[in-house]
């Protein structure tokens, strides 16, 4: 694999006194979707302003394929394609308007420009409104336009800024889609942040817990989830016999729990384990009334690497942390 | 640069055009002053009856009455109001991130600046023109005094007139499209505007002679921008046998000022619209 984006010991101080990124190192890299997930004020949107060329790191350096993000800033611009977390899309333009702009800002020839802005409106669903002005459109319609406009100039690397923030759960998973299909059809490198713990499970190949500007832990959803002590077979088997021993045998169980009928198994993978454990309450003549798998999810995770779930990082936050988040909004409008 | 700049500035005109409203003001703006203050001040009523109308015009800048008088400095007190609002979209596009998308954008800094600064001039030109229209049609209104211009107005003069406007505009939306750049929000923006332009505009010959000024106010008035330009508009269009300075030194003012104010709006765009 190769490394696209390069991140080594990565600071950002606003006013010298609030760390709003704080030593980050990773790595990106090619045709990977890799996700921050942290609350709000964590450092993501720093992070990404400071890979996409909006801000200054304070120490450290950046990378985007091997072209430094400050002393290259410019050829940087050119390989990648930012979709940010505010809605920027033009009000008094219509959506075709719009994306022709965005070819002409990334010097796409205009016959191609035209091509490429058919099958974008098409690959984001909005052919029927291409031509009315943006300010008839809904969040949902903008945030797709938006997408489009980011990929016009077919970008290596794609960063998406809190790609579903405040889109409904239907919009939401279609804008999943888009960005699967991306990722599919083009091979593209993608660098996103959420706040949504199912928005990185279910499209991240790779994520990052951030949290203070720190990153708390980096790796697969599954391999972090499973970091957590594997899944929960939850087992119902008809009649008094003891199956404990049977179910113990089988390979990767880790505990059983027995209430009754009911059997709490862990194990180390919940979906290989389950059809063994099964095969082998079968074989010893137990009859399996009903099952279910139970896996820890994100938040778990979240709360396990930095002590908070991520439902009440959302909520509450101590003074500092509510201080860098006003100074990172504030610096992002300075610019 | 090129390619990016006008299809910024195209932006920047649709919105203007597409928005009725801000196309109404454009045509409203300039009848109402004409209209009123013009026609009000008819100061022509104080000399004697009889009196030469040269007398009128050694004072006025050659102008035959007042309202022709003010209609010239009003061409150049409309160009001063339209580029002063012209950096108002930028304060918008960055508070909507447009502004950012912008400083993603693979685009020469400096076209930021450079399209809205076109699209200011644009759109003060066609106000010098509507303006100039209206005062010359209000000749044939009953009741109203219109502009009247030398028998010896040619298109030269024409030519001279919008030269010497297009660098009036151009040095003004630099200057106001600089600073809106260096604001952070609107309320600053405005403060900024309402503390300039009315020293501007009353600080110069636009609307009187500054030879009836005080001399302290003289003093500041003989070197306002909006002077040069009316003084030169109205050696155009009067052929003022006694202009406050040579028209070529209006023009070449105006051209140092302009120049200087459009490359420094470049430079500092460049060192505010880098990463920090």
């Amino acid at each position: 694999m190769v490394a696209i984006i390069e991140v080594n010991n990565l600071e950002k101080v606003f006013n010298g006194t609030i760390r709003a990124v704080d030593g980050v190192t990773f790595q990106v890299e090619e045709g990977e979707i890799f996700g921050f997930l942290g609350p709000n004020g964590a450092g993501k949107t720093t992070t990404i302003s400071i890979l996409t060329t909006l801000l200054k790191p304070t120490a450290g350096s950046a990378t985007v394929m091997g072209l430094d993000v400050v002393k290259d800033a410019n050829k940087v611009r050119k390989v990648i394609g930012l979709v940010p977390q505010e809605l920027t899309v033009d009000d008094d333009l219509t959506g075709r308007e719009n994306m022709m702009l965005q070819s002409i800002l990334y010097n796409v020839p205009k016959k191609e420009a035209i091509e490429r802005i058919e099958e974008l409106i098409g690959l984001v669903k909005l052919e029927d409104a291409a031509d009315r002005m943006v300010k008839t459109y809904s969040g949902g319609m903008r945030k797709r336009l938006e997408l489009a406009e980011g990929l016009i100039h077919r970008p290596h690397v794609l960063f998406l800024d809190e790609p579903t923030l405040g889109l409904d759960v239907q919009t939401r998973a279609v804008m999943w889609d888009h960005i699967k299909n991306l990722k599919q059809k083009h091979n593209m490198t993608v660098f996103m942040t959420t706040h949504y713990l199912e928005e990185a499970d279910s499209l991240c190949d790779r994520i990052g817990l951030i949290d203070y500007g720190k990153i708390m832990a980096l790796d697969t959803p599954t391999t972090l989830k499973r970091s957590l002590g594997g899944d929960v077979l939850q087992i119902e088997v008809d009649g008094e016999r003891d199956f404990i021993a049977v179910i113990q045998g089988v390979q990767g169980v880790v505990e059983i729990k027995r209430e009754g009928p009911e059997y709490r198994v862990k194990v180390i993978k919940g979906e290989t384990a389950m059809p063994l454990v099964l095969k082998a309450l079968a074989d010893n003549g137990g009859t399996v009334t009903s099952v279910s798998l139970e896996r820890p999810n994100m938040d778990q995770v979240f709360l396990e690497y930095t002590g908070r779930s991520l439902r009440d990082a959302e909520q509450s936050g101590s003074m500092s942390k509510s201080q860098a988040r006003a100074a990172a909004i504030q610096a992002r409008r300075r610019q | 640069m090129i390619k990016e700049t006008w299809a910024l500035t195209v932006r920047e005109l649709k919105h203007w055009y597409r928005i009725k409203i801000q196309m109404f003001m454009t045509l409203i703006q300039p009848i109402v002053w004409l209209a009123l203050f013009g026609q009000a001040f008819n100061l022509n009523k104080l000399l004697p009856a009889g009196t030469p109308t040269s007398v009128f015009q050694s004072f006025f800048g050659g102008a035959s009455d007042y309202f022709s008088y003010m209609a010239v400095g009003m061409l150049a007190v409309m160009a001063l109001f339209t580029t002063m609002f012209g950096g108002m979209s930028i304060v918008w596009d960055r508070r909507f991130g447009f502004l950012n998308k912008l400083r993603v954008a693979p685009i020469p800094r400096g076209a930021i600046p450079l399209s809205r600064i076109a699209a200011s001039v644009v759109r003060s030109m066609i106000q010098v023109v509507i303006i100039l229209i209206i005062a010359l049609l209000f000749t044939y209104i009953p009741g109203l005094t219109g502009l009247t211009v030398s028998p010896a107005f040619n298109v030269v003069d024409l030519i001279g007139l919008f030269v010497v406007m297009l660098l009036l505009s151009v040095a003004f939306a630099s200057l106001f499209t600089t600073i809106a750049l260096a604001v952070q929000n609107q309320e600053t923006l405005f403060g900024v505007i309402n503390l300039l332009n009315l020293p501007l505009m009353f600080a110069s010959a636009a609307l009187f002679p500054t030879s009836m000024m005080p001399d302290w106010l003289k003093a500041v008035a003989n070197y306002n921008p909006l002077t040069l330009a009316v003084d030169a508009a109205r050696t155009f269009i009067f052929h003022n046998p006694n202009p406050l300075y040579d028209v070529w030194v209006d023009i070449a003012g105006l051209f140092v000022l302009a120049a200087f104010l459009l490359g420094l709006s470049i430079v500092i765009s460049r060192k505010l619209m880098s990463a920090r």
